[in-house]
C-alpha cells in the first residue's frame, strides 16, 4: 500500500503543477462565458446548440493542443466579454437572459472583432466538424443536414482476374 | 527545473509501481472500487463516470475488463506526467485484443455463439485468404468492417501487398485475433441494458432498441448508436423495397451494404437509388420481404440454421419442407437465394393456392 | 554512401514518374522525400485536418513546426506563415506529394495553351511567353500518363477537346445529381458539357478497385485506393525494380557542384537529422515550384554565387497557380446526393477565343461539399451567426451547387520566390519568401468566368446566385503552383531547356510544375506527369553508362 501512496503523491504533484479542474485549459468561469457565446452563434432549435453538442470541449481541447497560439486571445477576450456583459446586462454573461446575451454577443462582435471572429470560426468547426474532436456530438449536425454518418456504402465485389463484374 | 522534477517523479513512480505490483499484485490506482482510482486522474474522470451509468456499473474495478499490465500502467503515468494527453482517450488495437476475452467471463453463452460463427473470423482468415488476395488488392478500407479496432495501415498487417502472395499476417500477435470483437457492435460504456433475446415469434413490429447496440466507426474511433445509424431505403429496380422497421438492422447495413451505381450498370440505376441485393446487401425480397435480419439471424452468429422452423412449415404456402426445397438454405449453390426467392421462381405457371393458412398477425403485418 | 546514377529530389507527381522511368531503364536511383509515406489511417477522413481544410493542421505535411515561409502582402508587409495557413501556398510533403490527396482532375492542356503569346500577344507588364514545345510534342506522354497512372473519363470529341489518338483507359463514373441538373442547362446555352476526366478508377484498374463514391475525396487519401497517385502506381514499380531506393524523412539541403561547374550529388539531412552526402551522376529536382526554386537558390557555390541555374536571375520568377472564380447557385429542390467525388461535369467552351481576353478557363462543378465548407457559402444576406445561420445551413446545404474553375493566369516576372534574408527553417536553411501577384488581366478573365458560372447556374434553375472569387491580395499558388523554373530556348529568359535540363549545368534537371511557361486554364497535374514522362524519355535516350551524351 505504501507504494501506492507514494505513486499517488507523485501523481498529485504532476496534477498540481498543471492546476486544472474539468478542462484542459479553461477554468469553469471561462467555460460558462464561452458556452454562452457559442450558443448565440449556434442556438438550440429542434437540434442542439453549439455547447450542447460539445463546442466548449472542442475549443478547450484545442487550446491545449493545436490552438495554443490562441490562448492569450481567449484569456483576454473572455475577460473582456465578461466586463462587457456586466456593463450592458449587469450580470455575468451566462447568467443573463437570452435576449441580453444576444445583445452582449452583438456588442462583442463589434468591440472585439478579432476575438469574435476566432470564436465564431472555432464554434463552427466544433459543430460542423468531426465528433472525434469533441464537438458535433454523435454527428448531430450532420444528421441535421440530412447526411448519414457513417455513410452506408457497399464495396465492390470484383474478381480482378476477370475484369469488372456486377 | 520542472523537467528534472518530472523525471524524478517518474523514477519514483516507476519504483513505487514495481514494488506495489510485486507485493500486492496490482497497484492502488487500478484496483480501487468502481474505478475511483482511475477517475482520480482528471483525464479519465468522464470515461469512468459513463461506466457508472451503464449496464456495466456493477463491475468491481476497471481491471475486470481492461488490461493493466505493468507496462500499461507506467505508460499511463508517463503520458499523464508529460501532459501529452491525446484529444480523446481511446483503446488501442492491442488493448482491444487484450480485453476481448474478458467479455467471456460474464457473457459466456453470447461469447460462445459469436465464437462459433463467422463474425469471429480472425485476421489470418480474413487477410491471408489467398482466394481473395489473388483476385483483389487489400486496402485500408477493409478494416472498416474487418478489423475496425486495428489502428495502422493494412501494409503493416499483411505482406506482401500484391496479388501474387503468399500472404502473411506480419503484425505480431494479431493473426489469431478476431477482426470483429464484441466492441465492434457493442458500446460497452454506454447506458442501457445488455441486448435482450429476440422474441421467438417473428414480429414485423420494431422491437425496442438497445442503447448498447452501436457501430464502432474506425474513422472517428467511436461508436455510433444504432438509433442514429442510417436505415437505407433500398429499391428493386424503381420499386421501393418494403423493409422491416427493426432499427437493429441499421447495424447490419453498415457492412452488409448495397453498392453505388457503376459505369457498367444501366443509366436508369442512377434514378432508382441503391439496389437491393447489390454488393453485400441481403435485404429480403419476394416471399420474405419485410422481414428483419434478426428474424432469422442472431447477431452473434450469422448462422440461420434452425430459424426456419419458427415459421415453417406452418406458414409455408405449398406445404413443402422448406429446409429441403431448392434454395440456398439447403444448398449454397442453388440459384434460389433464400433472401429473395419468389413463389414464381419455381411456380413458373402460376402460384397454387396456399395449403396452410398464414397467421393473421403476419398477414396483417405484411 | 554509394554513388548512384541519379538523385531525384521529391517523390510527388513528377519525381515518382522520373524515378520509375530511370529505374526501369536500369539506372540506379535514390529518390528523396522530406515527408513520410502516409496512408489513409493517418487522416481518417478528418474534415478539419486534411490537405484541403487545415484548421487543425495538414494531414500530409509539412508539419507546422519548423517549416515556415514568408509571404509579402500587397502592401509590401512580410508575414511569417505556417504550413496550415492558406497563404503559405502549401502543396504537400509526403510520398506521392499532392497526388496522395488531390481531387485528381486529369486535364490535358489545349494546343493554344502552348502558344499563348503568339495567339493573343503578351499584355503589357506580363511575362507571357510561348512554350518551346507544342501540344503535339507532349501528346504521346499525356497518353502514357493516362494509361500508366490511370484516368477515367469521357473521350468523345467536342469542338474544344485536345486531339488524342486513343480513348481513355476507363469510362467515367456514373453521373451524380448535379451532373443531371447541369448537363441539359449547359446544352441549352449552346455549350459542350462532358464528364470530368479523373485520375481515379471507375472500374478495376492496375489491380485496384473502383471509387466507392464517398463524401471525402479532394484533400484526403483514398481508403479504397481508387485514386491514382504516384504513391500507388509508379513508385512501387520503381522500388520493385531493385534499382531505386526511397529515402524518406530526408530533406535535401543543396545540390553539390564540383570545380568544373557540374553537379556531383546532393547534401541532405537524413531521418535522424544528420547531414549526409549522396553523390550521383545527375540530379533531378522535382520538389514542386516553390521548393524546387528554393533548393536551386540555396545551392550557392563559388561558380554559382546566386544559386544554381540562376545566372540571369530567372529562378523563382513567374510564380503561378490558379485564380479560382465561379458562383454558387441556390435551388428550390435538392441538388446534393452524397455521391463523391462530386465534381462531375465541365465545359471547355470558355478556355479560348473570347475577344478581349487572353485565354479563359475550364468551368466545372465543385467537389462534394463537407458541412464545414458550407459555413461561408450560405446566401450572402444570411446573418454571419445565430439561429438564422443555422437554419440557412439546413435550408441550403443540400440545395446549392458551386461552379468554378481555374482561370488562366497571366504571369509576371515579379511574382516570385526568393530566399528570405532572416527566417530559417528547422535545418537552418533560408525559407522561401513569396512576393508579387499575377497580372491584373487575370482578374478580368476571372470576373468574366464568374458571370459565366452564374449564367449556367441560372439556366439550370437556380433561384438566385452569388459570385465567388474576387481579386485576391496575394498570389494563389498552393496545390497548383508552377512556373518558377521556366522552360525555354533562351538561357537569358528561362531556366531549363525543352528537356528540362538547366541551361547552366547539363547534369541537373528540374522536372515538375516549375517548368510550366504558363499554367493553362486547367488543373495542372496531368501536364506535370506528361512532362515528367517526356523529360525522362529524353534523359534515358541521352544516357550512356555514367553520363549524358552531349
Amino acid at each position: 500500500m505504501a507504494g501506492g501512496v507514494v505513486a499517488g503523491a507523485a501523481l498529485a504533484a504532476g496534477c498540481a503543477s498543471r492546476g486544472r479542474g474539468n478542462w484542459d485549459f479553461l477554468n469553469d468561469g471561462q467555460a460558462h462565458t464561452l458556452a454562452a457565446i457559442c450558443d448565440q452563434i449556434i442556438p438550440a432549435d429542434d437540434f442542439p446548440s453549439a455547447s450542447q453538442a460539445g463546442a466548449v470541449t472542442y475549443i478547450d481541447r484545442q487550446l491545449a493542443r493545436h490552438y495554443r497560439r490562441h490562448r492569450e486571445a481567449y484569456r483576454a477576450g473572455l475577460e473582456q466579454a465578461e466586463l462587457l456583459s456586466r456593463k450592458l446586462a449587469g450580470v455575468s454573461l451566462s447568467q443573463a437572459p437570452q435576449k441580453s446575451q444576444f445583445e452582449v454577443v452583438t456588442a462583442i462582435e463589434k468591440e472585439q472583432p478579432a476575438f469574435f471572429a476566432l470564436v465564431r470560426s472555432h464554434t463552427f468547426e466544433s459543430f460542423y466538424g468531426n465528433p472525434r474532436h469533441g464537438g458535433n456530438r454523435d454527428a448531430v449536425s450532420w444528421r441535421m443536414l440530412g447526411l448519414d454518418e457513417p455513410p452506408v456504402r457497399g464495396r465492390a465485389q470484383y474478381d480482378f482476374t476477370k475484369g469488372a463484374q456486377s | 527545473m520542472k523537467r528534472i522534477l518530472k523525471i524524478c517523479a517518474l523514477a519514483v513512480v516507476a519504483v513505487a509501481a514495481l514494488i506495489t505490483s510485486g507485493m500486492f499484485g496490482a497497484s492502488y490506482y487500478y484496483t480501487t472500487q468502481h474505478g475511483a482510482g482511475c477517475a482520480g486522474c482528471h483525464e479519465m474522470a468522464s470515461y469512468v463516470s459513463v461506466v457508472h451509468s451503464s449496464a456495466h456499473q456493477n463491475a468491481t474495478t476497471c481491471l475486470d475488463c481492461h488490461d493493466a499490465s505493468m507496462a500499461t500502467k507506467l505508460r499511463h503515468i508517463a503520458i499523464h506526467l508529460s501532459g501529452r494527453i491525446p484529444e480523446a482517450i481511446r483503446l488501442r488495437d492491442v488493448d482491444v485484443v487484450a480485453m476481448t476475452a474478458n467479455c467471456q467471463k460474464c457473457h459466456q453463452k453470447e461469447y460462445a455463439t459469436w465464437h462459433a460463427g463467422p463474425h469471429s473470423a480472425t485476421y489470418q482468415q480474413i487477410f491471408a485468404d489467398s482466394k481473395h488476395n489473388s483476385k483483389r488488392r487489400l486496402m485500408d478500407d477493409c478494416f472498416r468492417c474487418h478489423g475496425m479496432h486495428y489502428s495502422g495501415p493494412v501494409r503493416e498487417l499483411v505482406q506482401p501487398q500484391n496479388i501474387t502472395g503468399p500472404w502473411h499476417v506480419v503484425r505480431a500477435g494479431f493473426a489469431d485475433q478476431p477482426t470483429m470483437p464484441c466492441q465492434s457492435c457493442h458500446w460497452v460504456h454506454r447506458e442501457g441494458q445488455p441486448e435482450t433475446k429476440p422474441s421467438t415469434r417473428i414480429s414485423v413490429a420494431a422491437p425496442a432498441l438497445d442503447d448498447s447496440l452501436a457501430f464502432f466507426d474506425r474513422r472517428e474511433q467511436m461508436h455510433f448508436a444504432a438509433a442514429n445509424l442510417a436505415l437505407p431505403q433500398l429499391y428493386e429496380g424503381a420499386r421501393p423495397v418494403h423493409a422491416s422497421p427493426d432499427r437493429r438492422q441499421a447495424l447490419c447495413y453498415q457492412c452488409h451494404a448495397s453498392r453505388m451505381p457503376e459505369p457498367s450498370t444501366i443509366a436508369d440505376t442512377n434514378h432508382w437509388g441503391p439496389q437491393v441485393g447489390s454488393g453485400d446487401d441481403r435485404t429480403p425480397l419476394g416471399v420474405h420481404e419485410g422481414l428483419s435480419c434478426f428474424s432469422c439471424h442472431s447477431g452473434h452468429n450469422e448462422n440461420a440454421r434452425a430459424s426456419c422452423v419458427t415459421c415453417h412449415p406452418q406458414m409455408s404456402h405449398c406445404g413443402l419442407d422448406v429446409e429441403k426445397m431448392d434454395t440456398t438454405y439447403a444448398n449454397p449453390a442453388s440459384k434460389h437465394n433464400v433472401h429473395w426467392v419468389k413463389c414464381v421462381d419455381c411456380h413458373t405457371h402460376g402460384v397454387p393456392k396456399p395449403k396452410v393458412q398464414r397467421t393473421a398477425a403476419l398477414a396483417a403485418g405484411q | 554512401m554509394k554513388r548512384v546514377n541519379a538523385v531525384v529530389v521529391g517523390a510527388g507527381a513528377a519525381g515518382g514518374i522520373v524515378a520509375k522511368q530511370l529505374a526501369v531503364s536500369g539506372m540506379s536511383v535514390v529518390l528523396f522525400e522530406r515527408g513520410k509515406w502516409y496512408t489513409p489511417a493517418d487522416c481518417r477522413k478528418d474534415d478539419l485536418r486534411n490537405q484541403r481544410t487545415t484548421v487543425l493542421g495538414n494531414a500530409f505535411g509539412p508539419e507546422d513546426e519548423g517549416n515556415p515561409r514568408v509571404l509579402v502582402d500587397a502592401a509590401g508587409n512580410a508575414h511569417v506563415v505556417l504550413p496550415s495557413e492558406g497563404s503559405y501556398q502549401n502543396n504537400a510533403a509526403c510520398v506521392g506529394g499532392g497526388t496522395l490527396s488531390y481531387g485528381a482532375q486529369a486535364w490535358r492542356y489545349m494546343p493554344q495553351d502552348f502558344r499563348l503569346k503568339s495567339t493573343y500577344g503578351a499584355p503589357p507588364g506580363s511575362s507571357l511567353e510561348d512554350w518551346p514545345i507544342s501540344y503535339d510534342d507532349l501528346e504521346p506522354f499525356y497518353d502514357q500518363a493516362e494509361y500508366e497512372i490511370g484516368v477515367s473519363g469521357d473521350y468523345s470529341p467536342t469542338p474544344f477537346r485536345s486531339p488524342r489518338k486513343r480513348p481513355l483507359p476507363m469510362p467515367p463514373l456514373p453521373a451524380n445529381r448535379e451532373f443531371e441538373i447541369l448537363e441539359p442547362a449547359a446544352k441549352r446555352l449552346g455549350l459542350h458539357p462532358f464528364p470530368l476526366p479523373m485520375l481515379r478508377n471507375s472500374v478495376p484498374y492496375n489491380d485496384r478497385g473502383p471509387c466507392m463514391r464517398c463524401r471525402w475525396c479532394c484533400g484526403f487519401a483514398c481508403e479504397v485506393d481508387a485514386k491514382n497517385g504516384s504513391q500507388n502506381t509508379v513508385i512501387p514499380i520503381a522500388l520493385g525494380t531493385g534499382n531505386c531506393e526511397l529515402r524518406m524523412s530526408s530533406t535535401v539541403k543543396e545540390v553539390l557542384v564540383d570545380d568544373k561547374g557540374r553537379a556531383r550529388g546532393v547534401s541532405y539531412f537524413d531521418e535522424s537529422g544528420h547531414l549526409q552526402e549522396q553523390l550521383s551522376d545527375i540530379v533531378v529536382v522535382s520538389a514542386c515550384a516553390i521548393e524546387s526554386a528554393r533548393l536551386l537558390l540555396n545551392s550557392k557555390s563559388r561558380l554559382f554565387p546566386n544559386g544554381l541555374g540562376n545566372r540571369y536571375d530567372q529562378v523563382g520568377r513567374n510564380l503561378q497557380g490558379h485564380h479560382y472564380t465561379g458562383a454558387v447557385g441556390y435551388f428550390d429542390h435538392d441538388t446534393y446526393d452524397d455521391m463523391g467525388p462530386g465534381a462531375s461535369i465541365a465545359v471547355m467552351d470558355y478556355n479560348h477565343g473570347t475577344p478581349g481576353l487572353v485565354g479563359g478557363g475550364m468551368l466545372a462543378n465543385e467537389f462534394i461539399r463537407l458541412p464545414i465548407h458550407m459555413v461561408d457559402r450560405v446566401p450572402k444576406d444570411t446573418p454571419r451567426w445565430g439561429l438564422a445561420h443555422k437554419q440557412a445551413m439546413r435550408a441550403w446545404h443540400k440545395r446549392s451547387i458551386v461552379i468554378m474553375g481555374p482561370t488562366q493566369q497571366i504571369p509576371t516576372a515579379d511574382a516570385r520566390v526568393i530566399l528570405d534574408p532572416a527566417v530559417k527553417d528547422q535545418w537552418g536553411l533560408p525559407v522561401a519568401r513569396i512576393q508579387g501577384n499575377c497580372h491584373p488581366h487575370t482578374f478580368e478573365i476571372g470576373a468574366v468566368q464568374s458571370q459565366r458560372a452564374e449564367a449556367w447556374l441560372k439556366e439550370a434553375g437556380a433561384i438566385f446566385t452569388s459570385r465567388t472569387g474576387g481579386k485576391p491580395a496575394t498570389i494563389s499558388a498552393g496545390q497548383h503552383q508552377a512556373g518558377t523554373c521556366r522552360m525555354g530556348n533562351d538561357p537569358q529568359s528561362s531556366v531549363v531547356n525543352r528537356n528540362c535540363q538547366l541551361h547552366d549545368v547539363d547534369n541537373v534537371f528540374v522536372i515538375d510544375g516549375s517548368v510550366h511557361v504558363n499554367n493553362g486554364g486547367f488543373n495542372p497535374v496531368l501536364t506535370i506527369m506528361a512532362i515528367a514522362y517526356m523529360a525522362s524519355d529524353a534523359l534515358v535516350h541521352n544516357w550512356k553508362g555514367t553520363g549524358l551524351r552531349s
